[in-house]
């Protein structure tokens, strides 16, 4: 293959609910076809996470034990992945990662606990309450429409220099209030889908490839992998 | 038994007979009548009986079958509930239709769902608890592992005097103290080596120093002798140990334990843990480990959950999976077939199913791919799901037959280059599936499963 990237696969041994390993196979089966290699590492508790070292990165979610010690070690962590943020890095989280790339989350014993705030959301509790279905959204500034499947308690408003991911077109969304779903912040991609969300959706899967060689490679010509056309899978 | 008790009971024996009589069954109606009117019934019904329970994610009703074929070989008289019957009703109906016993304190083995096990300690002292695992299971429905684990401890919490047989290889029936005698059984059969499970395994935090579990052996999943290398929390000592692992076939396995040779006639590592489990349950109970090899050998029925049906000449295996782990040891296990094999994927999401689909990303559908199937037809009601799944996998399309509907799957079958065919299908694709195989005479039962 012409190219290679580094992929930081954040906590891939604790934050793995929902077949979020999807992501990183679907990431693999697009990558192939742009001609682009994938070294896939985790990067877990005590294990230290240089900026540098990658070009790409998924966080996915865990269950409330594993979170709340992910929750401790990403403090870590926390001046590398703003850097890699900050720098253009493409960055995929869903629900656990999500949250905490934000603020703050409330945990499922009402514990707060502190996100590393490269984000501007935050995420509240619900009470006996989850959003739970079928969900599509629609981007309002690429016109595509992402389908997947929503499972989370916690409820997040997306702040500033945040984007959604897309409008509700049917399901809950970010707070089942004010019809965002997931955020968008420079090359970072957040969203509550599981399903896992870039085997439905491959166009998002796409432009976080695409982000990835551009930056890693700013001299090249790109036109041919951003053609590569999607077919639905949903 | 008091005169409430008693007229529940009457009333839930009438309408078990009326069901049975004109309506062809119903196994939990009696038990909501009866439960109406007693709340607190089971204290009357169980108080006869020696109650063994067994509970935990995957591997229930088989570990119940097995159990009681091998306590069978010392006691006459044994207590069952049928397939799916695990909730509170379910547990009443299994009494309600029981032959009173004439003498003597008869056994019963029930197959309760976790969150259900409060409801029977509530009323009954049980004398053992049977732990198979705690996995991931229909996420769209049940919590996480620890909040599964914590429903059997209260349940568990209301008996400490009976005592737990549970799996050693899972790390989270170590995780907390209880004032219970505790046995445990597992797989010893490997040298100690280091290493850590693949990423995408749950489960392996320790639960006392929230570092990362390494391990000596690993069986699947998170199951393994386990340690931590930063306090030294370990897998406890085994009370039963699997001390050799033989030949593994789709349709069989062999096996040692505490050094006696067995044969089922099941594949599966998930399958020798449940094996494991009634043998362990048997010993606990004083059955000889001969009679252990005489009650798995003898009662091959009980393994009828994977049921070969002729298509046409096509030795057709239909095998339900609802789980990431379950998933995971189902491809596994075919994997292990010597003969060539085609292979169907069909997948619902219904309420039965889990409306989540996303488990089916957890499975090594790679493995699958890499081996030499020459056919594989996936369908069902999210057939784009799976279809995907299997692409990204690296099935070529050129060996890949996309069709949604099971009707025309079942004339695909009889197409394929094998003889042998793995179907594998969620609850409610099975129920569809086997109905259009008895339409067409494949099968006599549409819904027996």
């Amino acid at each position: 293959m012409t190219y290679e990237l580094n992929v930081a696969h954040l906590y891939g041994d604790l934050m793995n609910t929902y077949g979020d390993v999807g992501n990183i196979l679907a990431l693999n089966y697009y990558a192939k076809q742009m001609d682009v290699h994938l070294n896939v590492q985790v990067v877990s508790l005590e294990e230290d996470f240089h900026a540098a070292d990658y070009d790409l990165a998924f966080f996915g979610g865990g269950q409330d034990f594993e979170q709340t010690i992910v929750a401790k070690d990403i403090q870590t962590k926390k001046a590398e992945l703003i850097k890699f943020i900050e720098s253009g890095g493409p960055l995929l989280a869903i629900c656990g990662g999500y949250q905490l790339l934000g603020h703050y989350y409330i945990g499922a014993d009402g514990e707060k606990l502190p996100g590393i705030g490269a984000l501007d959301h935050y995420t509240l509790a619900q009470d006996h309450n989850r959003f739970i279905g079928d969900i599509v959204i629609k981007n309002q500034e690429t016109g595509e429409t992402y389908h997947g499947f929503e499972n989370h308690q916690g409820r997040t408003f997306i702040g500033k220099g945040e984007r959604p991911l897309g409008n509700v077109v049917s399901g809950k969304g970010n707070n089942g209030e004010d019809g965002t779903e997931g955020a968008i912040y420079k090359n970072v991609y957040c969203s509550y889908f599981h399903g896992p969300i870039l085997t439905r959706n491959g166009d998002i899967a796409k432009h976080l490839l695409v982000a990835a060689l551009k930056r890693k490679f700013p001299h090249d010509d790109f036109s041919q992998q951003e053609a590569l056309p999607i077919p639905a899978t949903f | 038994m008091s005169l409430r008790s008693g007229v529940a009971t009457f009333a839930g024996r009438s309408s078990y007979w009326f069901l049975h009589t004109f309506l062809h069954g119903g196994s939990s109606l009696p038990g909501k009548i009866t439960l109406k009117l007693d709340p607190q019934i089971l204290r009357s019904l169980g108080a006869k009986y020696d109650v063994i329970v067994i509970t935990g994610t995957n591997g229930k009703t088989l570990t119940t079958a097995l159990t009681v074929s091998v306590l069978h070989e010392k006691y006459p008289t044994i207590l069952t509930n049928p397939t799916g019957s695990n909730m509170e009703q379910g547990i009443v109906t299994t009494f309600l239709n029981a032959k009173r016993p004439k003498s003597g304190r008869p056994l019963a083995v029930l197959e309760v769902d976790e969150a259900n096990v409060i409801k029977v300690t509530q009323y009954i002292q049980p004398k053992a608890f049977v732990f198979t695992n705690i996995f991931r299971d229909q996420m769209d429905r049940y919590g996480e592992i620890y909040t599964t684990y914590q429903k059997i401890l209260d349940g568990v919490a209301l008996a400490p005097n009976a005592t737990i047989i549970a799996n050693g290889d899972s790390p989270i029936f170590n995780s907390k103290q209880l004032p219970n005698p505790i046995q445990y059984y597992g797989f010893d059969d490997q040298p100690d080596r280091d290493f850590k499970a693949k990423p995408n395994t749950d489960g392996v935090l320790c639960p006392n120093c929230q570092h990362i579990l390494h391990y000596h052996t690993l069986t699947y999943s998170n199951q393994g002798k386990y340690f931590c290398p930063n306090c030294g929390f370990k897998r406890p000592e085994l009370t039963y140990r699997l001390t050799k692992l033989g030949q593994q076939t789709p349709t069989s396995s062999q096996f040692d334990i505490d050094g006696h040779s067995f044969q089922i006639t099941v594949g599966g590592t998930y399958n020798i843990y449940n094996a494991l489990a009634a043998y362990a349950v048997g010993r606990f109970m004083g059955v000889a480990p001969e009679q252990i090899t005489h009650a798995f050998t003898a009662n091959e029925q009980v393994f009828g959950r994977q049921e070969v049906i002729d298509v046409n000449g096509k030795r057709v295996t239909i095998i339900l999976v609802k789980n990431p782990v379950g998933l995971d040891q189902v491809l596994h296990m075919i994997g292990t077939d010597t003969q060539p094999f085609s292979f169907v994927g069909l997948l619902n999401a219904n309420y039965a199913d889990g409306i989540d689909t996303s488990w089916i990303w957890d499975g090594d559908f790679e493995q699958l791919a890499d081996s030499n199937i020459p056919t594989f037809i996936t369908g069902g009601e999210r057939y784009k799901d799976i279809t995907f799944r299997l692409k990204v996998a690296g099935v070529p399309d050129s060996k890949h037959i996309v069709e949604p509907n099971l009707e025309k799957v079942v004339d695909r079958i009889q197409e394929v280059p094998t003889d042998r065919v793995y179907v594998l299908a969620t609850y409610t694709a099975m129920l569809q599936l086997r109905k259009i195989l008895a339409s067409k005479g494949f099968i006599k039962e549409g819904l027996g499963v």
